[in-house]
C-alpha cells in the first residue's frame, strides 16, 4: 500500500477557516435569535403532561434540562438576572415539575421569583402561592414546602391567620423544625409584622444553599433592616421639627444634628430619600432595595 | 465534477433501492391516518396537529434515513470490498467521497419533498389551508438533515458502522441540547469562557435548524436568519466532510 502524505497545509487552513466560520455564523444566529431561545420556546408547548407524553422514560433527564435552563435564564449562582421575561417562568416551573413532581427546589425556586416585585420578579405572589400549593400535594411529607407556603401567605399575601395554621399543619409532619409552632402562634394577628417577616427571612436563609435563594433572602433581610432604619430616621426628623421649630430641609441637615445616630444610607449604601413635605424618610428608588407600593411622594429629597 | 456527479447518481439510485421508498410510504400513511383522526378527535385544533405531526415525522424519520444510510455509505463499500474495483478506476477518493454525500443528499432532498407533498395533500383533504409558510420550516429541516448526512459520514470513516450510528445519533441528540452548554456559566461563573465557547462550537447546533413551533404558530421567520442558518449548515458540512475525506485519504484498506 501507498504511504500518504501527511495533512496538507491547504486542507489545514481550510480546516481552520471552517472552523473559524462555523464559530462566526453561529454567534451571528445567537445574536439574531438571542441565546436563551429554547426558554423563549416554552410558551409554545400545551403543557407540562405535553412534554411528558413526549420523553417517555426519560422523564427525570427532561425534567434535569427543564430545570437547568429555567436557573440559566433566571439566574444561578449570579444575583437576579434583569430583563428576564417573567411569562416564562411559569411554563419553565410546571413542566419541570410535571416531570419530575418530587424536585422541591422548582417549586420554591419558582414561587420566590413568582411571588417577588419587579424588577426581581415577576410581582404575583398569588401565583408563587399556588405553585407552592402543587408542591404540597405531590411532596406531602416534605415540612420545609409546607414552611413556605406559610411564609408566603404571610410575607406576600399578609394572611397572618392562613400563614399560622398552615405553619402548624408543617410543625406536624414529622422532622419538622421545632420554632414552628411558636411562630405559628407568634404571627396570628400580625399580618405585616416586620418581626415576624425577619424571622421567616432568617429561617429560609439558612435552610437555602448558596445560590440565588440564599442570596435573595439576603437581600430581603436588608430590606427589612432598611425599612427599620427608614422608621428611625423619620422619628428623628419628627423630633428635629420638635426641637428646632422647623422641619429639617435635608437628610445633611438632619444627620448634622444628634437626633439622627447611625448613617443616613441603607445597607446597600444608597442614601435615603427624605420627603421635606412630610418629613418621611425612605427607601430610594435608586435603591436595589427599593419596592414598589412604598414608594414615597415625587418630590422628596 | 463528472465522475463525482456519477457516483452520485448511483448512491441515489442504491438509497432508493434501500427501502427509503417504504419509509415514505409509511410516513404518508402515518400522516393521512393521524390527520383523519385528529379531525375527529380534537377541538378546532386539527391544523395545527397535523402541522406539528407532518414537521416531527419529516425530520424524525428524515434524521433515522440520514443517520443508518448514511453511515452505510462508505462502510458499505468496504465491508463488500466494492469499493477496490472504483478505486482502480480514475476515480479519486475525494470524488468519491462527496459523490457519496450528494448522492444521500439529493436522496433526502427528494424524500423531503415527497413528505411535504404528504403533509400538504393532508392539509387539503382536511379542508385546512396550504400555508406555504410551512416551508420555512422544512428548509432548515433539509440543512439539519444535510449535517446529519455529513457527521454519519465522518463517524463511518473513523469506525464501524455500528459505532458510528451511535455517534451520529448522540451528536444529533446533544446537538439539540447546545444551548444549556452555552449558557453553562449562568449557573459555573467559574468555567473559562473559552473552554464554554469552544465545547458551544464543538457541537453542531441542530436547535439552530428547528423553526417548527414558530411556523406552526404562524410567527415569523426572518428570511436573513434562514441565510445565516444555511450558511452555518454549509460550513459545518464543509468542516466535518473535509475532517472526514482527510481521514478517508489516509485509510490504508486491506
Amino acid at each position: 500500500m501507498r504511504k500518504r502524505s501527511p495533512l496538507p497545509l491547504t486542507a489545514a487552513a481550510t480546516l481552520v477557516a471552517l472552523v473559524a466560520g462555523v464559530a462566526w455564523a453561529q454567534a451571528r444566529i445567537d445574536a439574531r435569535l438571542g441565546s436563551f431561545r429554547a426558554q423563549d420556546e416554552v410558551l409554545y408547548l400545551w403543557s407540562g403532561e405535553h412534554v411528558r407524553r413526549l420523553v417517555p422514560g426519560f422523564e427525570a433527564l427532561a425534567a434535569d434540562l427543564y430545570w437547568l435552563r429555567t436557573v440559566q435564564y433566571f439566574g444561578g449562582q449570579r444575583l437576579f438576572s434583569r430583563n428576564k421575561r417573567f411569562e416564562l417562568l411559569r411554563p419553565l416551573i410546571e413542566i419541570t415539575v410535571a416531570l419530575d413532581p418530587r424536585l422541591e427546589i422548582a417549586y420554591r425556586y419558582g414561587a420566590v421569583f413568582l411571588s417577588e416585585s419587579p424588577p426581581v420578579g415577576a410581582g404575583r405572589p398569588r401565583e408563587g402561592v399556588t405553585v407552592l400549593e402543587e408542591g404540597t400535594k405531590a411532596l406531602p411529607g416534605s415540612w420545609r414546602l409546607r414552611q413556605d407556603l406559610g411564609f408566603f401567605h404571610f410575607l406576600y399575601l399578609r394572611d397572618a391567620e392562613t400563614a399560622s395554621r398552615i405553619l402548624m399543619e408543617a410543625a406536624e409532619i414529622p422532622g419538622a423544625a421545632f420554632w414552628l409552632r411558636s411562630l405559628a402562634a407568634d404571627i396570628l394577628g400580625k399580618s405585616g409584622d416586620r418581626e415576624s417577616a425577619r424571622r421567616m427571612w432568617r429561617q429560609m436563609h439558612e435552610q437555602a444553599e448558596e445560590g440565588i435563594l440564599k442570596a435573595n433572602a439576603a437581600v430581603q433581610l436588608q430590606i427589612l433592616d432598611a425599612l427599620d432604619q427608614a422608621d428611625r430616621l423619620t422619628a428623628a426628623a419628627a423630633a428635629f421639627e420638635r426641637h428646632a421649630g422647623h422641619r429639617a430641609g435635608s437628610l445633611a441637615e438632619l444627620r448634622a444634628s444628634v437626633l439622627a445616630r447611625g448613617p443616613v444610607v441603607d445597607p446597600a449604601g444608597v442614601p435615603f430619600q427624605y420627603d421635606v413635605v412630610t418629613g418621611r424618610v425612605s427607601v430610594s428608588r435608586a435603591s436595589p432595595l427599593w419596592r414598589p407600593g412604598w414608594g414615597p411622594p415625587e418630590g422628596g429629597r | 465534477m463528472t465522475r463525482i456527479l456519477a457516483v452520485a447518481a448511483n448512491t441515489f439510485r442504491e438509497t432508493v433501492r434501500e427501502r427509503v421508498l417504504y419509509n415514505l410510504v409509511f410516513f404518508a400513511i402515518l400522516m393521512t391516518l393521524a390527520g383523519l383522526l385528529v379531525r375527529q378527535l380534537s377541538i378546532r385544533q386539527d391544523e395545527k396537529i397535523i402541522k406539528d405531526i407532518g414537521l416531527a415525522s419529516m425530520e424524525l424519520f428524515g434524521t433515522l434515513i440520514a443517520v443508518f444510510i448514511g453511515v452505510g455509505l462508505v462502510s458499505k463499500e468496504i465491508e463488500r470490498r466494492s469499493l477496490f474495483p472504483l478505486l482502480a478506476k480514475p476515480l479519486g477518493r475525494g470524488e468519491f467521497f462527496l459523490g457519496k454525500f450528494l448522492g444521500l443528499a439529493f436522496t433526502l432532498l427528494v424524500n423531503t419533498g415527497v413528505m411535504t407533498a404528504g403533509l400538504y395533500l393532508t392539509l387539503g383533504a382536511t379542508g385546512a389551508p396550504l400555508d406555504a409558510g410551512l416551508l420555512r420550516a422544512i428548509y432548515p429541516i433539509l440543512l439539519s438533515l444535510l449535517l446529519v448526512v455529513a457527521v454519519a459520514m465522518f463517524f463511518s470513516t473513523v469506525t464501524s458502522s455500528a459505532l458510528a450510528a451511535v455517534c451520529t445519533v448522540g451528536v444529533v441528540v446533544g446537538g439539540r441540547y447546545a444551548d444549556v452548554i452555552r449558557n453553562m456559566r449562568e449557573v459555573l461563573p467559574s468555567a473559562p469562557p473559552w473552554v464554554v465557547s469552544a465545547l458551544y462550537n464543538a457541537v453542531p447546533n441542530f436547535r439552530n435548524f428547528d423553526f417548527k413551533d414558530r411556523v406552526v404558530y404562524g410567527d415569523p421567520v426572518p428570511g436573513d436568519v434562514l441565510l445565516w442558518v444555511t450558511l452555518y449548515a454549509v460550513l459545518y458540512v464543509g468542516l466535518v466532510l473535509l475532517g472526514g475525506l482527510l481521514v478517508f485519504r489516509q485509510r490504508d484498506f486491506q
